[in-house]
Parts: structure tokens; C-alpha cells; sequence
């Protein structure tokens, strides 16, 4: 049953993840080929530290640095929230506002049973994608001559691939919960974009740089992963959130009443 | 020994607050019977089936199905059911028998010979996708979905909307096997003649409450009747006009048309007083019976 709803789920949506997986590909490699050309005169313009800090570090004199600023800190987590929130909302309250689960859940389908195939299913997605990002930037770094080790970039992939899918828990969490699609993605991803505003913020001051420590986003590359490796503490909050967060979903979905 | 009800509901209730809901619902399905549930829009009938179905859960109160305890053994008791909601969606992107596979592995296996048997039963096609396919078409496919594990106790909601009257004769006709094989059929609708061509009991719910659970015969003889009486001599007609149960007498000529209810017998007696040439009895009007429960009127 369980190998049924996830066959449905990863048929459902394979096109479109073999699409971003090849934008993904693409834009990776696209900006890994700008860097020689753009990472030199930009090495030459003075930025405020602040700023720099807030798009993802200064130093883009580096490949590193310029990796780190252009797919760590923007394009990586945009690309992984918008798809884990779309998908884990489409595929919870989407389908109970489409009157999907009034036939659905009243086969004997547990509904636990039903949702965690549902995220198991985005989690694969998510990992595909993250395999994406690691031949993007594979094929960056070749381009720009070498400079990270592919255990770095490995490490890279996997911790936007832990964020992917904690971002997709909260999603998953508030469509199972409310059944109300709309209001479920605005919310999660509304919360996502506060935790991206005040990770990059909260920094500037000594007195508030503790609530950084409140977002998803310090904990996905607070480590510095594509310079440092895995950040094992890291990981393990996005991971523990995740799980949480998925326990919080399946025991909303189960005492709740179905809406459509 | 006959076995027990099918299902039973004591005092199940959902309150959605403001009088919406349904309140202390005691109802009993006999096993092997189609039962008619009827009830104006936002009667809960709809919310009495969902909650069978465990997709809502009461606010108090509780059911047993097929023996079962819905709350407790909700999965046995879904194995065993076949539901037909009133308001259902199938993935638009797949195409019905597509749809109706992933939904027979989700029931727990189904033979496909018998699902391609209901489809030709229906004429329905399940080569289209479902986006492609009129309203009827896809109840076609919710109900080929219900009967396709030959369920023991089925619960049908508005089960004909959308289906041309072939389609119906063909859906009413399997209702009359399934009966026949002895299962059981709680069926709601909103069309009388559907309820008297097969059901064999009705339920009547109104603003959330049962008011009447009996068999159609007996509704049928609160109908008021409507006589049309040819009489050789033009009668006085004010001792008929005050028997009990008469509702109207108007006398045109000799042709005296009355319209009562009750018992028949005092009328007969009235009428024999008369020299009379003939008798037209029109059908008891099953439709202003239930009426008058769904406006609250019966006495």
C-alpha cells in the first residue's frame, strides 16, 4: 500500500523534478562559469562587511566564497524551499481541498500510513535535487579551475538537502494540519523568509545575534559546509527538526477532520 | 438465527455549533436491506456518512459496523465497506483506470476482470483522463470504485447524481443484486422515485435530528388520497366533509373529488349512503409525505 502512494507520488511529479534537476545543473554551472570572468573584479569592490555577511560572506575573491554567496545563500535555498513547500502543500491540502481524500481515506489506508509515504516521496525528490546541486557544482568548480574538493561540495549538497527538508516538514506540518493549501504555503513560506531575514540580520548586532540561532538557515550553513565539510551538529538540528516536525504533522492529520 | 443489524448508530452526534451537525442519531441497518436516507440539504445525512467513514469524528456518541466499532477498528471495518462520497475528486492527470488501480491496491487488491465488468456495466471509459471526463462520467468511476470489492455493507451518497437514466437503470439494477446477495445498502438521496424503486425502509433526518425510520408501504398509507367519485343523484356532502382525515371535498355536478387520510373504511361507508357510478383513486403522494417531515409538519 505504502510502495503504491509513494509509486503515485514520484509519478506524479517525476517530470517535474527531472526539469529542476537540470535547471538546478545548469544555473550550478552557470554561475561556476561567471566566476572567472566576474570573481576577479569583484575581488576589487569594496563591500560593506555587513552586506557581505548578509548575502552569504565577503570573500568572493575565491570560488569558494563565490559558490558560498551565489548557490549557498540564494539560489540553493530559494530553489529547495519553493519545491519542498509546493510539493508537501499540493500533495496534502491541495488533494483534500480537490475532494481526493474523501475517497482515498476511506480505504482502509491508515492515515499516518498515508502521509509519511507522502513525505517519504518528497524527501526522495529533494535528494535527486540535491544530487543536481552536486554535479552543478562539480561542474563549477572544474570550470573555474579546481580549488574545492568534492567532498566539500558533497558536504554542500547534503546540508541544502537537510534544509530542503525541514523547510518541507513545516510545509508538510501546516498542510496536513489545516488542510487549507493557500494558507498553508503562505504560512510556511512566510516563516521561511523571516528565518532567512533574520539569520542574515541578527548578526549586525551583538545584542540580537543569539536569534539566529532560532532559524533553520544558521543551522544549513552556519558550519560553512562548502569550506569546513560536514557540519555534523548542524545537520543533526535539521534533521531532529524535521523529525519533529513530521510528528507534529502526522498527529495534527490523524485527530483532525477532513475538510472536503 | 438472522444476523445482527449491519450497523448501528447510538446517539452519534457532531456539532458544528450554531444547530449545525447531527445530534443523537440512533439508527439501525438491518443486514441484506437497502435503506433510503433521506432529508432536505444540510439535514446531515452527508455528515453521518463521513462520520461511519471515520473521515470526521464525532463529537460524541458512536457506531458499529459490520459488528465492528468504527472508532476502534475503523481499517477492518473500511476493508469491508464501500463508500461513494457525495462530493469526491480523482487525480485529474490520471486516467480512470488508472485511478481506479491505485484505489484497488489501496483497498487491498481487487480482481481487474472485475472492474473492467463494471465499467462495461456502466459503459464508463477509463482510457480518458479524468480532467477530460463530464460529471457523470466520473461519478461512473466513483461508483465502479465502491462496488469493485464486492463490499458487504455499502454507503452511498447521492449515488445517481450526474448519471443519465440508462446508467441509473444500470446502477439500480446491481443495488437489486446486491441485495439479493445479501448485503446491505445505505443509500442517500435526493430523488423519491429513486428511494421507492429500491429502497426497502427510509430514513427521514431533519435539521440534524431522525424524525421517521419505516418501511416505504407504510409512509405511503399516510399519503393523502385522492378520490374522484361519480355519483348518480348530487349528494350532500357535509357529512363526508366532516369524517376525520378529510382534508378537501368539492363537488362538481355529481362528480365529488375528496382528498383524506387514514383509514379508508369511514369513507367507503359515507359514500355507500349514494348511489355510486364509478371510483378514480389516485396514488398516494409519497412526495407530500416527506415533505411534510422535512418541514416538520407531520403529525
Amino acid at each position: 500500500m505504502s510502495a503504491a502512494i509513494l509509486g503515485l507520488e514520484l509519478r506524479f511529479r517525476a517530470r517535474a523534478v527531472a526539469s529542476a534537476a537540470l535547471g538546478l545543473v545548469a544555473l550550478t554551472a552557470l554561475v561556476g562559469s561567471l566566476y572567472p570572468s566576474l570573481g576577479d573584479s569583484i575581488a576589487d569592490v569594496e563591500i560593506p562587511k555587513e552586506i557581505g555577511d548578509f548575502i552569504g560572506g565577503s570573500d568572493l575573491a575565491t570560488i569558494q566564497g563565490w559558490l558560498r554567496a551565489e548557490i549557498m545563500a540564494v539560489y540553493g535555498p530559494v530553489v529547495f524551499a519553493v519545491i519542498a513547500i509546493t510539493s508537501a502543500t499540493a500533495t496534502t491540502a491541495g488533494e483534500e481541498e480537490g475532494h481526493v481524500f474523501a475517497l482515498v481515506l476511506a480505504k482502509p489506508v491508515p492515515r499516518r500510513r498515508l502521509l509519511l509515504a507522502k513525505a517519504a516521496a518528497i524527501a526522495l525528490l529533494l535528494g535527486a535535487l540535491s544530487f543536481a546541486v552536486l554535479v552543478g557544482l562539480r561542474i563549477a568548480v572544474a570550470i573555474a579551475g579546481g580549488g574545492v574538493a568534492t567532498a566539500q561540495l558533497a558536504a554542500a549538497s547534503l546540508h541544502l538537502l537537510a534544509f530542503g527538508l525541514a523547510v518541507g516538514a513545516l510545509a508538510l506540518a501546516l498542510g496536513a494540519g489545516t488542510g487549507q493549501r493557500g494558507l498553508a504555503a503562505g504560512v510556511a513560506a512566510g516563516i521561511t523568509l523571516v528565518m532567512y531575514l533574520v539569520n542574515g540580520i541578527a548578526p549586525v548586532s551583538d545584542a540580537t545575534s543569539w536569534l539566529r540561532y532560532l532559524t533553520l538557515f544558521h543551522y544549513y550553513e552556519g558550519g560553512d559546509p562548502i569550506a569546513n565539510g560536514i557540519d555534523a551538529a548542524g545537520l543533526a538540528v535539521l534533521v531532529l527538526v524535521t523529525t519533529l516536525l513530521l510528528a507534529v504533522a502526522v498527529a495534527a492529520f490523524e485527530r483532525r477532520d477532513l475538510r472536503g | 438465527m438472522s444476523p445482527g443489524p449491519a450497523l448501528v448508530t447510538q446517539r452519534l452526534s457532531k456539532d458544528y455549533g450554531s444547530g449545525r451537525g447531527l445530534f443523537e442519531l440512533d439508527l439501525e441497518v438491518r443486514s441484506g436491506e437497502i435503506l433510503g436516507f433521506l432529508g432536505p440539504n444540510g439535514a446531515g445525512k452527508s455528515t453521518t456518512m463521513r462520520l461511519l467513514l471515520g473521515l470526521i469524528r464525532p463529537t460524541s456518541g458512536s457506531a458499529r459496523m459490520l459488528g465492528l466499532d468504527i472508532a476502534r477498528d475503523g481499517l477492518a471495518v473500511r476493508r469491508r465497506v464501500g463508500y461513494l462520497a457525495g462530493d469526491f475528486g480523482l487525480y485529474p492527470q490520471l486516467t480512470g483506470a488508472a485511478a481506479l488501480r491505485y484505489l484497488a491496491r489501496l483497498q487491498g487488491g481487487v480482481a481487474p476482470v472485475r472492474i473492467a465488468e463494471l465499467a462495461d456495466r456502466f459503459a464508463a471509459d477509463l482510457d480518458r483522463p479524468v480532467r477530460e471526463l463530464s460529471s457523470g462520467n466520473r461519478q461512473k468511476l466513483g461508483l465502479i470504485q465502491a462496488f469493485m470489492h464486492d463490499p458487504e455493507l455499502m454507503i452511498l451518497d447521492e449515488p445517481i447524481t450526474g448519471l443519465d437514466p440508462l446508467v441509473q437503470r444500470s446502477f439500480h439494477d446491481l443495488l437489486g443484486e446486491v441485495r439479493d446477495a445479501g448485503r446491505t445498502v445505505l443509500l442517500s438521496s435526493h430523488t423519491l422515485s429513486e428511494v421507492d424503486r429500491v429502497a426497502d425502509r427510509v430514513a427521514i433526518l431533519r435539521a440534524g435530528r431522525l424524525v421517521v425510520v419505516d418501511e416505504l408501504a407504510r409512509l405511503r398509507a399516510q399519503a393523502v388520497r385522492r378520490w374522484e367519485v361519480e355519483l348518480a343523484d348530487s349528494p350532500a356532502i357535509d357529512d363526508i366533509r366532516r369524517l376525520p382525515g378529510v382534508h378537501e371535498t368539492e363537488l362538481d355536478g355529481r362528480r365529488l373529488r375528496i382528498a383524506f387520510e387514514g383509514p379508508v373504511d369511514a369513507i367507503v361507508k359515507a359514500l355507500a349512503r349514494h348511489e355510486v357510478l364509478d371510483i378514480r383513486v389516485h396514488e398516494g403522494d409519497l412526495e407530500e409525505v416527506f415533505l411534510r417531515y422535512y418541514r416538520g409538519d407531520e403529525r
